[in-house]
């Protein structure tokens, strides 16, 4: 975190090299943040340059008093998924089950065997397709909580509601998910 | 007053929807974990449901993280920081020397100069005296081709004198084989001691015995063959 701080010093001084390895740190992390929300590979993939390029603009903006460097971008590209969600709420047709795009999972363990790969990309799949039924306030709370695995302080500075709201979202976003699920007959683990 | 237990509290499936998460993360009060636990028991709908909710957290937290495509940085670097400059001229000659300087082209070039001194070596170049004109390409060519005979030339010698030695030890063998009573008639009688020798051993054992009578007799066979092979070696 105290290193994002001088990279973010670094570059309001004109380093372009402190630029590069702050986007090097977090360009996985925002990406997947963007593809959760988003379900899309190539809106996921705009959106991460148009977070990066509003937080290169408003680098001067940031303060570290008000937190990480880390929470201030997911706050960032919160503030951009909503937008985006909103502006793209009129053109959006009811997903099907079968749009979610096969994207290569990360951590394909070596441990784990091939039909074990399969049921689990399978099963990420669906989660995927589910979580772009929830609501955009219930899904980027299990977003943050479940799949980034912020603290809830965390997620209440980014989403910048009281920790009673956070709470109640994350407990309702899974809920909500679970019965999506249910419903698609998707049986649990 | 007395101490009595308390009573559970009925709460509504509302209720216990609402509490849910606190109750995975355990975070529920001893009467609140009591009131919820009552409920589960009781309620069809709420125990599914809460199976349903934890086995989604579980599949949550083993879910992978997504791959980001690999042009992305470069992608956000080109339109945050603008597509990078080219260089151009004597900075790009500096550049390109620059990236000459590491061990992987100090270890080609390195070979490569071995490689070129052993093919001078191997062409007769003289280290001793270098000229230039040992160095025109038609005298490393008339060196090397020089030096490929030679080493053909003894090497041709080489093998002939083995068949020689090949051929004087199948002769003496094929002789052993057919005389075996001549040499049992010629191997010396043993003798408790041998006073004469210094060397320590005593060649009537066995071993030592039959290795002097072998040196022996192999002597004498190639003395009486020798002028026939010679003879043959001339012709």
């Amino acid at each position: 975190m105290e290193q994002d701080a001088q990279l973010v010093q670094q570059c309001l001084q004109g380093d372009g090299s402190a630029w590069e390895e702050l986007v090097r740190r977090h360009t996985r992390r925002i990406y997947n943040i963007c593809y959760r929300f988003t379900g899309n590979a190539a809106e996921a993939e705009d959106l991460s340059q148009d977070v990066f390029f509003r937080v290169y603009k408003t680098l001067a903006s940031y303060r570290s008093a008000y937190g990480g460097f880390a929470t201030w971008m997911t706050s960032v590209t919160r503030n951009l998924l909503i937008d985006h969600y909103r502006r793209t709420k009129r053109d959006r047709v009811t997903d099907s089950l079968d749009d979610a795009m096969p994207v290569v999972e990360n951590k394909a363990s070596s441990a784990r065997r091939p039909d074990e790969l399969a049921l689990l990309g399978e099963l990420s799949n669906q989660i995927q397709s589910a979580l772009t039924k929830l609501s955009p306030e219930l899904r980027e709370a299990v977003i943050l909580r479940d799949l980034q695995q912020l603290e809830y302080g965390e997620i209440q500075r980014t989403l910048a509601v009281p920790e009673g709201t956070v709470k109640s979202r994350i407990n309702r976003g899974r809920i909500e998910l679970a019965r999506i699920l249910q419903q698609m007959g998707v049986r649990p683990s | 007053m007395t101490n009595s237990p308390r009573i559970p509290l009925t709460w509504t499936c509302e209720q216990t929807e609402e509490r849910l998460t606190d109750y995975l993360e355990g975070l529920l009060q001893p009467e609140e974990q009591v009131a919820f636990d009552a409920h589960l028991a009781a309620c069809p709908q709420c125990a599914p449901l809460l199976a349903s909710v934890s086995h989604l957290l579980t599949d949550l937290h083993t879910m992978d993280e997504v791959e980001s495509p690999p042009r992305l940085i470069y992608n956000i670097l080109d339109k945050t920081l603008g597509p990078r400059d080219s260089v151009t001229g004597w900075r790009a000659a500096l550049a390109w020397v620059r990236s000459l300087a590491n061990p992987r082209v100090g270890y080609g070039f390195a070979s490569v100069v071995a490689t070129f001194l052993i093919l001078l070596s191997s062409s007769g170049f003289n280290w001793r005296k270098p000229k230039l004109a040992d160095l025109k390409p038609a005298n490393i060519y008339r060196g090397a081709d020089r030096q490929v005979h030679l080493v053909y030339a003894r090497g041709t010698k080489f093998v002939s004198d083995l068949r020689v030695v090949y051929e004087i030890q199948s002769r003496l063998n094929q002789d052993e084989q057919q005389n075996p009573s001549q040499q049992e008639r010629s191997r010396p009688q043993p003798s408790p001691s041998d006073p004469g020798r210094t060397d320590g051993t005593n060649p009537s054992y066995p071993k030592q015995q039959n290795r002097a009578n072998g040196v022996e007799r192999n002597m004498q066979m190639l003395a009486a063959s020798l002028p026939a092979l010679l003879e043959r070696r001339a012709r």
